[in-house]
């Protein structure tokens, strides 16, 4: 696999890595690929994709408002917090 | 040597029996490292439902404590998930299968090592220490429940939940000489299970006992509001199952096993011939069976279960939770920092690939076939299913092997021959189904185990022949095996 396949994925997935680890993550990744290339050998003609195994139709709850409210607590979790709100540094 | 439930209803009744308890436990886990957090004070207190002593009721739970993996939510308890992305963070609920738990008298004493993320099958990829089998202490207790497992095995609890992907709570019981349910999926609710592979996970119980497995199950299960792919037995159309829609009162008669050579190492293969020697003397007729795209279960499963995580773990990044570097320039530095430092390598692994699987360009030759080829997984299932009652298959096909990968030499399995290893546990999970596994044997000293396999909501199947199973081998009890336990 190219590096820069490698590359364009952990960006994507919002991982800086490191050079070490393009190394061994990205023969462990291509050894993987290689395995999944097996599949080709399936014939999936006329076979409609499994999203769920079991689920057959969406499944609603009443419109009733619900007394539930955990923000506080969420909150205590945060690493920073000016009033309620979570500190980032700067976007610009 | 079944263990004596109202001897752990007496554990937690007063702080002095609380306090001797956690001295055997933390004594204990010095060696095995089960728990990454345990306090028995912390969930003592009575609830409302709490009435006296109960009068010896084998399958009560009143007042029984219990172990959790730490992937499942515990309000007060931290919520790790085997991870350092998620320091110091402690979860403001609990999770539904443990409140009923909970409802039901039992009492949470501790969260168990994982897995990170429940990515794995050994609980070597946790960030805080591998956990011991209590067997043997130079190999693995098996993943990625391989805390809740050992620590039922070791006597430390009576039941522990776990979770299952892939296998993650029949390996480990397997490896360590108990019984391991994976439920059909949606019969217990996922709410508070963090998530790795939605479509494919399902909180799962590891105890000595078959009555034990039974009860707990029984206490979880059913449709939650608060989990939209939770389920009860009524809601599901069974017909594609024709021998199963008269699942709850059927007697089990025929049971299922595979053809051909399945590549078990000596041990498992001993203990798979023992299973079917025992089955045919207890009067159940053995088919074989095929199923064409068990060769295939292993990629599909990998292909989907790392898709799913790659979005299920985009949610962690540093910002409203958990670990966050000292220092970066903007936000998405921020972000691209705390997961390269808070992921382990297999964590960082199945992110990639899943991410590579769903790119653009890639989905029609990855993810779209791997659904397609489960499709096929669940038509061989359910064909299956209308020759037989219950499928028997290994849980691995190794037993527990040596921790320490390439250094332990030929003993101990890569990560690569892991993941190719999970052929026999990945199927249920991919057609939903529930499956149990059982201890067979003592093979060269350590625990060989065996699995079955149910159509869906067909649990009772797996608990008549668990239970007759149990009294072919009931749970071996390894060395320091508490003596008031037995």
């Amino acid at each position: 696999m190219d590096k820069s396949e490698l590359e364009l994925t952990a960006d994507l997935a919002h991982i800086d890595l490191k050079e070490a680890e393009y190394e061994t993550l990205g023969r462990a990744v291509e050894q993987m690929i290689e395995y999944f290339s097996r599949m080709n050998e399936v014939d999936v003609s006329g076979l409609e994709p499994t999203t769920h195994a079991l689920i057959l139709r969406n499944r609603l709850r009443p419109d009733v408002p619900a007394e539930d409210n955990l923000a506080d607590t969420l909150l205590e979790n945060a690493p920073e917090l000016e009033d309620r709100f979570i500190v980032i540094p700067n976007v610009l | 040597m079944t263990d004596k439930v109202s001897k752990w209803q007496r554990v937690l009744e007063s702080r002095a029996s609380r306090s001797s308890y956690a001295q055997i436990v933390r004594e204990r886990d010095k060696k095995l490292n089960v728990f990454l957090e345990f306090d028995p004070e912390r969930d003592a207190a009575p609830e409302k439902s709490d009435s006296g002593t109960p009068a010896g009721d084998d399958s009560s739970l009143l007042r029984v404590p219990f172990a959790v993996k730490d992937n499942i939510a515990v309000k007060g308890f931290h919520l790790s998930c085997g991870s350092r992305i998620l320091d110091g963070l402690i979860s403001p609920y609990t999770a539904t299968a443990v409140e009923r738990l909970k409802a039901a008298g039992a009492r949470v004493v501790g969260k168990t090592n994982l897995d990170e993320f429940g990515m794995g099958s050994s609980t070597e990829n946790s960030a805080f220490g591998h956990t011991r089998n209590p067997w043997d202490l130079s190999r693995v207790a098996g993943g990625s429940s391989g805390g809740s497992a050992a620590a039922v095995a070791a006597g430390m609890v009576p039941f522990a939940l776990g979770s299952d992907t892939g296998g993650s709570v029949r390996q480990p019981a397997a490896f360590c000489g108990v019984y391991g349910l994976k439920p059909t999926y949606g019969a217990v609710s996922r709410y508070g299970l963090v998530a790795y592979a939605s479509s494919l996970e399902v909180i799962g119980v590891v105890a000595r006992t078959i009555d034990l497995v039974e009860a707990v199950y029984g206490a979880m299960c059913g449709s939650d509001p608060m989990d939209q792919t939770s389920m009860d037995a009524t809601e599901l159309d069974l017909s594609e199952y024709s021998r199963g829609a008269a699942a709850a009162g059927s007697k089990v008669a025929t049971i299922g096993v595979l053809a051909g050579d399945l590549g078990l190492a000596p041990g498992v293969a001993r203990a798979y011939a023992l299973s079917v020697e025992r089955l045919k003397r207890r009067g159940y007729q053995i088919v074989e069976i095929v199923l064409p795209t068990l060769e295939y279960v292993v990629p599909v499963y990998y292909t989907i279960a790392t898709a799913e995580a790659s979005a299920n773990l985009a949610r962690f990044n540093g910002i409203r939770y958990g670990l966050r570097p000292d220092f970066a320039e903007n936000p998405d530095e921020l972000v691209r920092i705390a997961r390269d430092k808070g992921f382990g390598d297999e964590v960082k692994l199945r992110v990639l690939l899943g991410t590579y699987v769903l790119r653009s360009g890639f989905q029609d030759q990855y993810y779209l076939r791997a659904q397609k080829i489960r499709t096929a997984v669940r038509n061989d299932l359910a064909r299956a299913f209308e020759q037989v009652d219950l499928i028997l298959m290994p849980a691995f096909p190794t037993l527990a092997f040596k921790s320490g990968g390439a250094a332990a030499g030929e003993a101990a399995l890569d990560p690569f021959q892991q993941k190719v290893a999970d052929r026999f546990t990945s199927t249920a999970n991919l057609a939903g189904l529930p499956a149990l596994a059982f201890p067979v044997s003592l093979e060269e000293g350590i625990p060989a185990g065996m699995q079955l396999m149910a159509p869906p909501f067909a649990e009772n199947r797996l608990f008549q022949l668990g239970r007759e199973m149990e009294e072919e081998f009931p749970a071996p009890a390894p060395p320091e095996f508490p003596a008031q336990w037995r």
